[in-house]
């Protein structure tokens, strides 16, 4: 520790810290631009000129390490001049547009030559006059007259991304941010730049001109379109969500968001957005629907009994509203058909959950199925800000397709579909045969993994001996989760840390709320209702032709339950079959806490009122209960959170028994289908990120696209159990030739008709786009 | 006068670029001297008896910045910076173009005396022909056995590369130099680390100048006690100035450090043209402060330039008549240094900027009586507070030509003309 004195006060701060960390400690304000934390000193701007005692020059507080013993005046007669110096020249070719500009009172040039600028300017000359609002991309456009070239978003970008996108270009006061080669800037990232930028000089392309700081409510939120749950910042103007900022949380995180989260807010503004309800196909007053459920819960309760009625949570709940529904079905309804909606068929073990913290303690992560960067993306910022640190980092990719990227090295291990399990486990056996639980994992293993000896060795060898493992999993193949028990066994006191990247967002809150999180009660539940069993099934938030992994299964449930009902902010796929659909208040318009990936409870405040008749689930319930004549107070001060653990959910043991993982029956088609997460297809729409949808979706190999005849986009008919989808395919050049790629929920190409594995191919048309 | 050779040899020998004459002339035999006499350390320490600073401007002892690198067994390299763009200079240039060979058994001298298998040539980008003749000279001596593997048996292996800039002069400041050599925007990186620690591809590097690099064959051959013979206690040995101006024959000339200022321009450039007075000189490249005629009495070393109230810098000697007008002197040189800042830091791009704007208004006659003193105070917020030296450089001739010819600045002001231009300003069409 290095202790020093700044404006006569001592602190020790560890070696290596700048004088303006120093100072923050201290409480100090030392002005920056180009500086900040997570991108490290760069001394462009010169605004935070402090003086050091004994140094002949003002030193840069940014730039400075501290030394022993330092004395740091951030004030007195010279200081203050070379800054009002600084904000001087920055102003000198500033076009001093505040009042039309978007970062108007909320800008960092506005406060500091309030604080420390000079009174007035002496600059006669013309000003330079340089590109006003230019594009980067469809979200962002960039003002050069109002830069201060503090070079945050380059660097962002370039250092912090790893996606150069943006750059300096000419030099001197010719100098300007632009895109490379005037391309626009695709990176999914690409919106932090607006958060970093301290002027207007870059401004959201959805927010330009939308209002002014004193307009605007702040409120403090949580992004709920993935299970990242990035912290946010709402701006409501009017009744509307106008802007999502990222919320830094000291010793947490940064606040980076995807563009996905930054930009898709306007879901609740969509012209599909449920605001009245449906009652047997026709519109009508959302009250008058809710009575007529009521109705139908009584006659069902009173004719079938309790457990005729069946409960399915998803979709954007908070924890509270799933409390809520646990509580009214089990103690009103009486019923014990509960499930939460799921698109995997995997479970992971609360035992075994891990948090972003341990991505920063990791010396080893194993990325299971998944590609952080296209399902959980700010995942793959942390990874990218682990790379960062010095310390030594091996990644591992255990999925059908190489997880590599260029902003993320991967030792890819390429599996035949639906074979992780098995990979893993004869990755664990070349480490640890000895050990039972991999003996009894490994039982009658089918050893033709089809992978490289080394690398299977090298994945053993990391798997059991790294000091730390975290692994990424995308939960599609339940067998893993088998594979993950033997190896916390195997590993013992080590940390053996997962973060499972599926959906729904809020799935582990809903189910701390009470509902089974595993997806057999779901299944369970599915064939029930097909099979007579159930007479009224209530969806709450879920679109399970959507999601479930077996769409023919949710169809034929569909068709045999004679009362269907639904609450969400969209109408659910099928929606023909449902006799009452219920609009529900989303994120943004309720209040209450939302679970993310690491467990981790967060809150969010809600910006703005419901719109229409969308109503909180409590009011639904608490209507219902008076027509079953029984009593329902919601319990509004259940607490999710735990005395113990804090806002992250109650620790369980890690579970012990071990199963086998099973042989895979292979079976023979063209191609082998895969699937997987893009968060932008995550079923909750955006006008505003229509550009960043993919036309063509799909994706395969050069090889396979040459042999089908398509040079570069296609719409291909992939068919398995004779069930058939039609695909929009583009080539990529990192897929294994044999693969084909389909994301999961979409809408026109759902893969949860025809399923992973061996699938028949042939091409419908080749597709030439401008 | 008694003009003698070591560095600028081609002075005295006609084709003295050509790979045949240098060693006919005694080419490459300190290379391999150096080879066959000196362990690695032993030239270090050679280099250090020999007082030879650094030539490219700031005269930093070279000797002492090889010995700042670390030893951890990491690669070293070797960056020659040839990127010579500071106005009045052009020594570099020279040398590079008519004495290619030296620079590159000096180049080898130094690379096996700090240990590096890599060097490099970053060549000013306009130097075409510069860059011609080194990419040439290189290939000779590859051909003679002096580069590659295993030179003259020793067991030292080298490869140079000589790589042309894009025409940037803060590509001549070290650190933005090795951010161009490995691809990127030539904008100077933070210090520390310094290069010796973590230079190109954060490796350790030494980052010398051409001239100091050519004093490497001379030493070997005749001693570090020879060189230190020459110049002062503390500004040892020969240095090349740049003479330009009015004077009868402009040119290089190569001087022992400590020749007085006045022996430069009357003995070895022939004295001023007829007609013509001496206003003022800038000794050391377009960085640094006038001298008065006063001092032209000033021995041209590190130390007395400093005492005169300017530096040696580059040595390129700039000599301004009584025609020069001071404020379109001062003008022309803040626009060099508006149009070649890199555009990092705040107060060198915008105050150059700022600057310039003003002197080019005051030499139109445009100029009013607040323009003085805020030219003053937009040089202070300069000085001191920039990024890398560029700032504190383009402000250096500028204060001193206020200083010494306020008179002249205050006269164009006073009179909406440029007192000693023969041209009338057409202010209405400004």
């Amino acid at each position: 520790m290095i202790r020093l004195t700044i404006d006569d006060q001592e602190i020790s701060v560890p070696e290596g810290t700048m004088i303006a960390d120093a100072a923050a400690k201290l409480g100090i304000d030392v002005p920056v631009y180009c500086y900040h934390e997570a991108l490290g000193p760069l001394g462009a701007c010169r605004m935070c000129l402090v003086q050091v005692e004994k140094m002949p020059k003002l030193a840069t507080a940014c730039t400075t390490a501290v030394a022993e013993g330092m004395v740091v005046h951030t004030g007195g007669a010279a200081v203050d001049k070379g800054r009002r110096g600084v904000l001087e020249f920055l102003l000198i070719n500033h076009p001093l547009d505040c009042p039309v500009c978007d970062k108007g009172g909320e800008c960092f040039l506005q406060d500091y030559t309030f604080q420390y600028g000079p009174p007035a300017g002496r600059f006669e000359e013309p000003k330079i006059q340089k590109v006003k609002d230019g594009p980067i991309n469809e979200f962002i456009l960039v003002d050069q007259e109002r830069c201060v070239l503090c070079q945050r978003c380059v660097r962002f970008m370039d250092e912090y991304v790893g996606e150069p996108e943006l750059l300096l270009e000419g030099r001197g006061v010719e100098t300007v941010v632009a895109t490379v080669d005037k391309k626009p800037a695709t990176s999914q990232f690409s919106g932090n730049v607006i958060d970093l930028c301290p002027v207007g000089a870059l401004l959201s392309v959805p927010y330009h001109h939308k209002a002014r700081p004193w307009n605007i409510e702040r409120q403090e939120s949580v992004c709920t379109l993935c299970p990242v749950g990035c912290t946010t910042q709402t701006t409501g103007r009017d009744g509307h969500i106008v802007r999502v900022e990222g919320r830094p949380v000291p010793e947490r995180g940064w606040g980076w968001l995807c563009d996905r989260g930054r930009f898709g807010f306007d879901f609740a503004v969509n012209q599909n957005r449920l605001t009245t309800s449906w009652l047997e196909g026709r519109e009508e007053a959302a009250a008058r629907t809710t009575r007529q459920v009521g109705q139908w819960l009584s006659d069902v309760i009173a004719q079938y009994g309790p457990d005729a009625v069946a409960f399915v949570a998803g979709g954007l709940h908070t924890t509270e509203e799933a409390h809520q529904l646990h509580q009214f079905a089990r103690e009103v309804v009486g019923t014990n058909r509960l499930a939460l909606s799921r698109d995997v068929a995997g479970y992971l073990p609360r035992g075994l959950n891990g948090t972003f913290e341990d991505l920063t303690l990791a010396d080893a992560v194993v990325l299971v199925g998944t590609d952080p960067y296209e399902s959980v993306p700010v995942v793959h910022l942390r990874l990218r800000e682990r790379l960062r640190a010095k310390r030594p980092l091996k990644i591992y990719g255990v999925a059908p397709r190489s997880l590599t990227r260029d902003t993320l090295p991967v030792d890819s291990l390429v599996t035949h579909v639906g074979e992780e399990a098995q990979l893993l486990a004869a990755a664990l056996k070349r480490a640890a045969a000895g050990h039972p639980a991999v003996a009894a994992l490994t039982r009658g293993l089918d050893e033709a993994v089809g992978v490289d000896e080394d690398q299977l060795n090298r994945l053993g060898d990391t798997l059991v001996n790294a000091a730390h493992l975290t692994l990424l999993w995308d939960g599609l193949e339940p067998d893993v989760e088998s594979v993950l028990v033997a190896l916390a066994q195997v590993r013992q006191d080590k940390p053996t840390r997962v973060l499972p990247t599926w959906g729904p967002s809020n799935w582990r809150g809903i189910e701390r709320a009470g509902f089974p999180g595993r997806i057999d009660a779901l299944t369970e539940i599915l064939e029930d209702a097909r099979d007579g069993r159930i007479q009224m099934l209530v969806l709450w938030g879920a679109d399970l032709i959507r999601e479930y992994p077996d769409q023919a299964l949710v169809r034929q449930a569909y068709q045999a339950v004679p009362l269907l009902v639904a609450e969400g902010l969209f109408a659910p796929d099928g929606s023909e079959s449902f006799l009452a659909i219920l609009p529900q208040a989303g994120p943004g318009e309720v209040a209450g806490t939302y679970v993310n990936m690491e467990a981790r409870l967060q809150m969010a405040n809600p910006s703005v009122q419901p719109p229409g008749q969308a109503r909180p689930t409590k009011s639904y319930l608490a209507s219902w209960a008076h027509a079953l004549k029984k009593p329902f107070m919601a319990i509004d001060d259940w607490d999710p959170y735990d005395d113990e653990s804090g806002d992250l959910l109650p620790a369980e043991a890690i579970p012990t028994a071990v199963k086998p993982v099973p042989a895979r029956a292979l079976e023979s088609g063209d191609m082998e289908l895969f699937t997987g997460v893009l968060v932008i297809e995550n079923g909750i729409p955006s006008d505003i990120l229509k550009p960043r949808v993919p036309a063509h979706p799909g994706r395969i190999s050069a090889v396979d696209a040459e042999k089908l005849g398509i040079s570069q986009h296609g719409l291909i008919k992939v068919s398995r159990h004779g069930e058939e989808i039609h695909v929009p395919v583009s080539v990529d050049a990192s897929l294994t030739p044999g693969r084909i790629f389909v994301p999961m929920g979409l809408k026109s190409s759902p893969v949860n008709r025809v399923g992973p594995g061996a699938v028949e191919v042939a091409r419908i048309e080749e597709v030439h786009t401008a | 006068m008694n003009q003698s050779f070591y560095l600028l040899r081609n002075q005295e020998v006609p084709d003295f670029d050509q790979f045949d004459v240098y060693r006919q002339h005694g080419g490459y035999d300190a290379l391999k001297k150096a080879l066959a006499e000196y362990q690695p350390e032993g030239l270090v320490d050679l280099v250090k008896q020999s007082g030879l600073r650094g030539r490219g401007g700031a005269g930093f002892p070279t000797g002492v910045k090889w010995g700042f690198l670390p030893k951890d067994g990491r690669p070293r390299y070797l960056v020659v910076n040839s990127d010579e763009a500071e106005p009045g200079t052009f020594k570099d240039r020279e040398l590079i173009e008519r004495n290619p060979h030296q620079l590159i058994e000096g180049m080898i001298i130094s690379s096996y005396a700090i240990g590096a298998r890599e060097a490099y040539v970053y060549c000013r980008g306009e130097f075409l022909e510069g860059y011609e003749q080194l990419s040439r000279a290189v290939k000779e001596a590859y051909a003679a056995g002096f580069l590659g593997d295993n030179i003259l048996d020793s067991g030292f292996s080298l490869n140079i590369f000589v790589y042309r800039g894009a025409g940037a002069y803060i590509c001549g400041e070290e650190s933005a130099l090795l951010e161009s050599l490995e691809g990127r925007r030539g904008n100077p990186r933070l210090k520390p680390p310094f290069p010796a620690v973590a230079g190109l591809y954060g490796m350790p590097t030494i980052v010398n100048n051409v001239e100091t690099i050519a004093n490497l064959p001379p030493i070997v051959t005749y001693g570090a006690e020879w060189y230190a013979s020459m110049g002062t206690e503390k500004s040892h040995g020969l240095k090349i100035f740049s003479v330009s101006g009015r004077v009868n024959r402009p040119g290089n000339y190569e001087v022992p450090l400590a020749t007085p200022l006045r022996t430069l321009i009357d003995e070895y450039a022939g004295g001023m043209q007829e007609g013509r007075t001496i206003k003022c000189v800038i000794p050391g490249g377009s960085s640094v402060p006038l001298l008065t005629p006063d001092k032209l009495d000033t021995p041209l070393d590190y130390e007395s330039i400093v005492q005169a109230g300017s530096m040696l810098g580059s040595g390129g000697c700039i000599v301004l008549d009584d025609s020069v007008c001071i404020v379109k002197a001062a003008h022309r040189l803040v626009k060099f240094y508006r149009e070649e800042s890199c555009g990092k830091c705040t107060p060198c791009r915008e105050g150059t900027y700022w600057m310039a704007d003003i002197l080019e208004r005051m030499e139109a006659g445009l100029g009013d009586e607040n323009d003085l003193s805020i030219l003053m105070d937009v040089a202070d917020n300069i000085n001191g507070k920039c990024f890398c030296p560029l700032g504190d450089a383009s402000i250096g001739f500028m204060v001193s030509a206020i200083k010494h010819f306020r008179d002249e600045f205050e006269a164009h002001v006073r009179e909406h003309r440029c007192p000693l231009g023969a041209k009338v300003y057409d202010t209405a069409n400004y």
